[in-house]
């Protein structure tokens, strides 16, 4: 009888608790500072991984991360904050040496009317984001030093399908912006990630990238970041292809420039916060993987030569914590598993490593 | 009222039908599928064609229904299924695991995974273990490439060589610069069909299955679809359709 009691104990005693340490600091070294990587970990569940994922970024070369935070995931209705996530990817980016830069956004249910999806943030929430923003600054001084405040704001479907207004999202950079600077001078606050599109002026999808930077600076939001985000994507053309208006592709980024420039906001600084090629077999907007390869290492060469303006380049992406089984998964560099693609090896090579 | 309790009675129940019932009644069998992936499935001027849409047509005989293909961008097949707009998915999509709570699959009817290509006369060369000391042609940044260098921690002698597409990579076998290359099977059965004196080797080095997707709520029809595979492989029809777009 004994040993049956043995036996269940042992069989229905929980598993023992890996244990992960930050382990010591560490520095990146980079024959190319300007790389970085997008990761995903606020969806990954266990802390081993994360450092890991981590880990691999610094191995690579690459000296910035872009991490998405969730306000929807910590942020209570009573004003409490769960800084547990946040503080554990952070903790252990920092002890990596790596640049974080932090993209905030997602509206939590008491912050949005019933029935609206998690992208929906209007007016009546922007100082309650402005909160988050601010004690998230505060609390990650010296640890973070970029915020990106939304995403691609510019589709209606990061808008919580309401049609884009640059308006409106001046007026949440007006919001927001003082109240970050307050409580922590040193971060540097990135309006956008604008997402390159040719949608044009009453869309239900979204507004031209172009078109909507225009409006924004004419909505006054110039003096309410300190930098801006882009995304640029490669699709199906080579790194060096001709930008032009009508087309997509990672030299769209020069029109971008063009926009600011005619602004007057030629001193502001761009950071590319998503970029890459996609080597899906039968994705449409997909290449090779060999030209993938070639193409991003072409990407990183033409930027740092011909775009002093450009900060960093974040690959999209690192990882995913499991398969999507879609074109997705052929944007990431490693794995769920961790086994590196022969992209994470050339620019790991590229960068020195 | 009663009349309507009854009615809308009858319509819910209807809601809930397996598809296998309404594809019965209607004879008609709606496929979903993607036509841009050749030699799977594309479309012309002339409508759709390739190995699924043979294998759809087959399998519609064996069931003794009609198809009707209904073509869709590879992102909206799954949508398109949940949403009732086809019966069936047949366009060369892999098993999702990560699915299964919404969709089911059928029996696999053809293995994507990376296969290993050697020379004719080549009889040592059967898997991965055989490499040692050998050069391994690979499509640089293809899932091949991943393998042959998870391979080659355990095989340390093994020389992996990448080139620029699964293409030349194979040429190489041909011309003695490596001798074996690793490729997706869609690649190499291509390629072997055009090229003499190259061959695959029996085992498979990954597993990629392709399947037929349902709706999880429809068992019945998925029952005889499986049914029907089953038939066709028997009689070698499913052999005969796979091999007349991707050859031996």
């Amino acid at each position: 009888m004994f040993w049956v009691f043995l036996l269940v104990l042992l069989l229905t005693r929980p598993p023992t608790p890996v244990i992960v340490s930050l382990g010591p600091p560490q520095t990146v070294y980079s024959e190319h500072p300007i790389v970085g990587v997008h990761t995903r970990l606020t969806d990954e569940v266990e802390e081993w991984k994360i450092k890991r994922s981590l880990q691999m970024v610094r191995q690579m070369g690459a000296g910035w991360i872009v991490e998405f935070f969730p306000w929807a995931y910590y942020h209570a209705v009573d004003g409490g904050i769960a800084w547990g996530r946040p503080d554990m990817i952070i903790g252990h980016a920092h002890t990596q040496g790596l640049q974080v830069i932090a993209r905030i956004g997602l509206t939590p249910e008491w912050a949005r009317p019933s029935d609206t999806p998690l992208t929906y943030l209007d007016e009546t929430a922007y100082d309650d984001f402005a909160e988050f923003a601010a004690r998230f600054a505060e609390r990650y001084h010296g640890r973070v030093s970029h915020m990106i405040i939304g995403n691609e704001p510019n589709l209606s479907y990061e808008w919580g399908y309401r049609l884009t207004t640059p308006d409106d999202y001046a007026s949440l950079l007006e919001v927001v912006y003082p109240a970050i600077k307050a409580a922590n001078p040193n971060m540097v606050v990135l309006a956008g990630a604008l997402a390159p599109t040719l949608e044009p002026a009453g869309s239900p999808w979204g507004l031209n990238d172009l078109e909507y930077l225009a409006q924004l600076y004419e909505a006054g939001a110039a003096d309410y970041f300190d930098g801006l985000a882009v995304h640029a994507y490669g699709l199906t053309f080579p790194a060096t292809a001709d930008p032009a208006p009508d087309i997509l592709n990672f030299r769209r980024v020069e029109l971008v420039r063009q926009v600011m420039e005619e602004y007057g906001d030629a001193d502001t600084k761009i950071y590319i916060t998503e970029t890459g090629w996609n080597d899906h077999p039968r994705w449409t907007m997909a290449v090779r993987p060999a030209l993938r390869i070639q193409y991003t290492l072409d990407a990183f060469a033409y930027a740092e030569e011909n775009w002093p303006y450009v900060e960093m380049m974040a690959l999209w992406v690192l990882r995913f914590p499991a398969p999507t089984r879609s074109f997705m998964d052929y944007y990431t560099l490693v794995t769920p598993e961790f086994v590196t693609k022969p992209i994470y090896t050339a620019v790991q090579e590229y960068t020195g490593n | 009222m009663a009349l309507v309790w009854v009615a809308l009675l009858l319509a819910a129940c209807r809601g809930q039908e397996d598809a296998w019932q309404r594809v019965q009644e209607t004879g008609v069998l709606k496929v979903g599928l993607d036509p841009t992936y050749p030699p799977f499935e594309a479309a012309d001027a002339n409508g759709v064609f390739g190995l699924d849409v043979d294998l759809a047509n087959a399998l519609a005989v064996d069931l003794g229904v009609q198809t009707e293909f209904v073509l869709f961008g590879y992102d909206g097949l799954y949508d398109a299924l949940a949403t009732g707009q086809v019966d069936v998915l047949i366009s060369a999509l892999v098993v999702a695991p990560e699915r299964t709570k919404d969709f089911a699959y059928s029996t696999p009817y053809f293995n994507a995974g990376e296969i290993l290509i050697v020379r004719q006369d080549e009889e040592n060369i059967v898997r991965m273990e055989d490499l040692h000391g050998r050069t391994l042609a690979v499509e640089l940044g293809a899932l091949g490439h991943v393998e042959a260098t998870s391979w080659a921690k355990r095989l340390p002698t093994l020389t992996i060589v990448p080139y620029q597409t699964a293409d030349e990579a194979l040429t190489a076998v041909t011309n003695h610069e490596a001798d074996a290359a690793l490729v997706d099977a869609i690649s190499g059965r291509l390629f072997l069909r055009q090229t003499d004196g190259l061959k695959r080797t029996a085992v498979p080095i990954t597993v990629e299955p392709f399947a037929i997707v349902t709706r999880i709520a429809d068992r019945q029809l998925l029952e005889q679809i499986n049914r029907s595979l089953t038939a066709l492989e028997n009689n070698g029809q499913l052999d005969e359709i796979t091999q007349q777009w991707l050859g031996k």
